[in-house]
């Protein structure tokens, strides 16, 4: 092969490599510059590692980072219902094609459009502690989302509910993939359905909820601006209670004009992300690789 | 009113601006000379359509009579009305009448020189007449023309006071008359006071008619935003141990920590609350959404300061940008807009008042938004305090001292600690800020 014919592939590719680095790359770098300059308008003057020092001296976002670390503790919920839906559809239970519509419904909605409607029903005089005070567990009846020991346990239920349906879909489609002459075997031999779930299908489905658990902490990390913003009256309130990274670094870049510190905590967050991505990139191999 | 906080504009929605503008100068130069109506082109940034229908209207029916140039308005989004205008200034290509908001969120901009003083720019009497406020004034220049005004104040449901025996013609004046309200206002079964606070506005309005209470200027509150007065002087934050004491009193409503600011206004005027904090463009609408049953008042006094018991004016305002290429043509634009024809245009495309005491407010029919106007805008009125805190003070402090507050997490005290924290806080994120900020204080604190 001649050096020119080596070149010829890279030569094709070339214009959408040129476009992606422009796209991601470039904001990219720009990025990191802005975390060493105090940004004023569209640039400032180079300041070396101050605002990495200003943010990670902050108590605000030690507290922003609590609480997305908080939400990884919605993730061992999500990961169980998922697999019982997912495995109750899959042995279509009576309805079963109605229950997939229902249970798909909340991930095809936007999150504003959820969060909103979980909001008024979350309110203290709203639909949820109307039922609860009617059946007279009127202790139950919190202050859900004015409440600051309450309000992120609020953002958590609305998150697994949410996040579920992601996982219900993947995991069921692990399921429709999987050998059904094996459960049927299983069945013949007497195996029960927890015995079947524990030792034939789980086993198949570790790649898939290995992945599952892996895009969950990154959405925890990094992307549930969305359901803070909205339940958290767009301040992550009361208070600071449902002040996640995201939005920290939003309130420093729009709210309080400071591109630089927002630049920090994004490359912070950034580098964090990175290094989720690995395990990600593996899980994904694993289940490629018990799919085939 | 500051309802929106400043957000950034992508790169894409200048290349898309700038495109369109592009284009529409193309197209311009395209047309026979005879075509242009005008020698002369403006363009005008606005924003004001989303919190004052009618708006849109009223511009469209201003450029199309205005014969000494060409406008070309544009409504900016809520999210980019600063950030948009920045950006496009940095670049030299800002607009050159562009819609400010009160107090920092122009200022900033007067700072980093992307407007035009205004005091050789604009007719000395109809600046005057406008208010654009003592937030627009700096190093001696006014920065912007008032545009319409939004006063601030307390309502109350004359219904609900008649109810609990109390005169619905005389709400209380000082803060004991208003726990003794309170106090008859609970026994009557009705929940006294308060709204909606989870988005935080409340907050920010408590602190704009209570924080001033026991101020002599608004400079001494720029003083205590960047930690050169301290908010744990009992003085500076006894609006908060105010706001504690209603709290474990009893009188704030059950549901206020879940509710949003509006949501809480639309308590008082259904009758389900008694007394809450709301602003003048509600009042035409919830006056005759209660046959004229709501009321209005300055918060109750109790401070000592020189500005307790003032009504609140905020203006939103217009001015001219440093890009201008012909400032005194956009000047005259302005002036337009404050002539007597136009300020009777503004009130019969929108209903609501233009900011200028020229106004002639015998058109105003309902009793209650004419008392109310002739209170707040004719007499000695002052600005919102809030439209002075910086951004990271008001995310900080000014928002979650409320809503903590309410739900009884800290103190008034405590609230006072946190404030001084975040002013010391500010600070360290914003050297280069400081000295601005201060010059801003001596002006704000100088006679006018």
């Amino acid at each position: 092969m001649t050096t020119q014919s080596r070149l010829v592939p890279y030569l094709y590719i070339a214009p959408l490599l040129l476009l992606l680095a422009f796209v991601f790359g470039y904001p990219l770098v720009r990025i990191f510059e802005f975390s060493f300059k105090m940004v004023r308008g569209i640039d400032g003057p180079w300041i070396g590692l101050r605002n990495y020092q200003l943010v990670l001296g902050q108590d605000l976002f030690w507290e922003s980072v609590l609480h997305n670390l908080q939400l990884l503790l919605a993730i061992p919920a999500m990961v169980v219902i998922s697999l019982i839906v997912s495995v109750l559809l899959y042995e279509r239970v009576a309805g079963w094609r109605l229950y997939r519509i229902i249970v798909f419904v909340p991930f095809v909605l936007a999150i504003p459009i959820i969060a909103v409607v979980m909001k008024r029903m979350f309110q203290f005089s709203g639909p949820v502690n109307e039922v609860l005070r009617w059946l007279s567990l009127d202790f139950l009846a919190l202050d859900w989302i004015g409440s600051s020991d309450v309000a992120l346990w609020t953002v958590m239920i609305l998150i697994v509910w949410r996040e579920s349906a992601l996982g219900i879909i993947l995991f069921l489609a692990r399921l429709l993939s999987l050998d059904e002459s094996m459960i049927e075997a299983a069945k013949i031999e007497g195996a029960n359905w927890w015995q079947r779930l524990r030792y034939i299908i789980l086993p198949q489905m570790r790649g898939v909820i290995e992945f599952f658990v892996v895009v969950s902490v990154i959405t925890m990390l990094a992307a549930v601006f969305a359901y803070v913003f909205v339940m958290g009256g767009g301040r992550g309130g009361p208070g600071t209670a449902t002040m996640v990274v995201e939005l920290y670094i939003f309130n420093a870049l729009i709210r309080t004009s400071l591109p630089g510190i927002a630049s920090a905590a994004s490359v912070l967050l950034f580098l964090v992300s990175v290094l989720l991505i690995f395990p990600l990139f593996r899980a994904r191999r694993r289940v490629r690789k018990l799919e085939a | 009113m500051d309802i929106t906080r400043k957000l950034n504009v992508s790169r894409r929605d200048i290349i898309r601006t700038s495109m369109m503008i592009g284009a529409g100068s193309a197209f311009g130069g395209m047309l026979p000379r005879g075509a242009h109506a005008q020698e002369k082109t403006l363009d005008m940034w606005w924003w004001g359509e989303q919190e004052l229908p009618g708006l849109q209207k009223f511009v469209d029916g201003s450029i199309a009579g205005y014969k000494d140039a060409t406008v070309k308005a544009m409504l900016q989004d809520t999210a980019v009305v600063i950030s948009q205008f920045q950006t496009a200034a940095a670049a030299g290509n800002a607009p050159d009448i562009q819609y400010l908001w009160n107090g920092i969120y122009h200022m900033e901009s007067v700072w980093l020189g992307y407007l035009r003083g205004l005091n050789s720019l604009i007719k000395p009497d109809i600046l005057k007449a406008s208010n654009p406020t003592q937030l627009s004034h700096f190093g001696g220049d006014i920065y912007r023309v008032g545009w319409y005004p939004l006063p601030m104040f307390w309502c109350y449901n004359k219904d609900l006071f008649e109810k609990a025996g109390l005169d619905p013609e005389a709400p209380p004046k000082t803060w004991d008359e208003l726990l003794a309200a309170c106090e008859k206002l609970k026994s009557a079964g009705i929940e006294p006071i308060g709204g909606g606070i989870q988005d935080g506005y409340w907050s920010e309005w408590y602190i704009s008619h209570g924080l001033v209470q026991n101020l002599d200027t608004l400079g001494e509150a720029v003083q205590l935003f960047i930690g050169d007065k301290d908010f744990r002087e009992p003085k500076y934050h006894e609006h908060w141990v105010k706001l504690e004491e209603l709290k474990n009193k009893g009188y704030l409503n059950q549901d206020m920590s879940s509710l949003e600011l509006y949501p809480g206004i639309d308590l008082v005027v259904a009758g389900k609350l008694a007394i809450g904090q709301t602003v003048g463009t509600r009042l035409p609408a919830d006056s005759k959404a209660t046959n004229g049953r709501i009321g209005y008042m300055v918060m109750p006094v109790f401070g000592k300061g020189k500005l307790a018991g003032m009504p609140i004016v905020d203006v939103q305002g217009l001015g001219i940008s440093s890009n201008a290429e012909d400032p005194a043509a956009a000047a005259a634009f302005l002036e337009y807009l404050q002539s007597p024809e136009r300020l009777k245009a503004f009130w019969d495309a929108t209903g609501w008042l233009p900011s200028n005491t020229t106004f002639d407010s015998s058109v105003i029919q309902d009793p209650s938004v004419r008392g109310m106007w002739e209170a707040w805008g004719l007499k000695p009125n002052i600005s919102n305090v809030t439209n002075l805190v910086p951004g990271q003070f008001y995310e900080r402090a000014a928002i979650p001292t409320g809503q903590q507050i309410v739900q009884g997490a800290i103190t008034g005290e405590q609230a006072g600690e946190l404030a001084a924290t975040v002013a010391k806080e500010w600070k360290e994120f914003n050297p280069d800020m400081v000295e601005n900020y201060r010059k801003w204080a001596t002006d704000l604190s100088a006679p006018t």
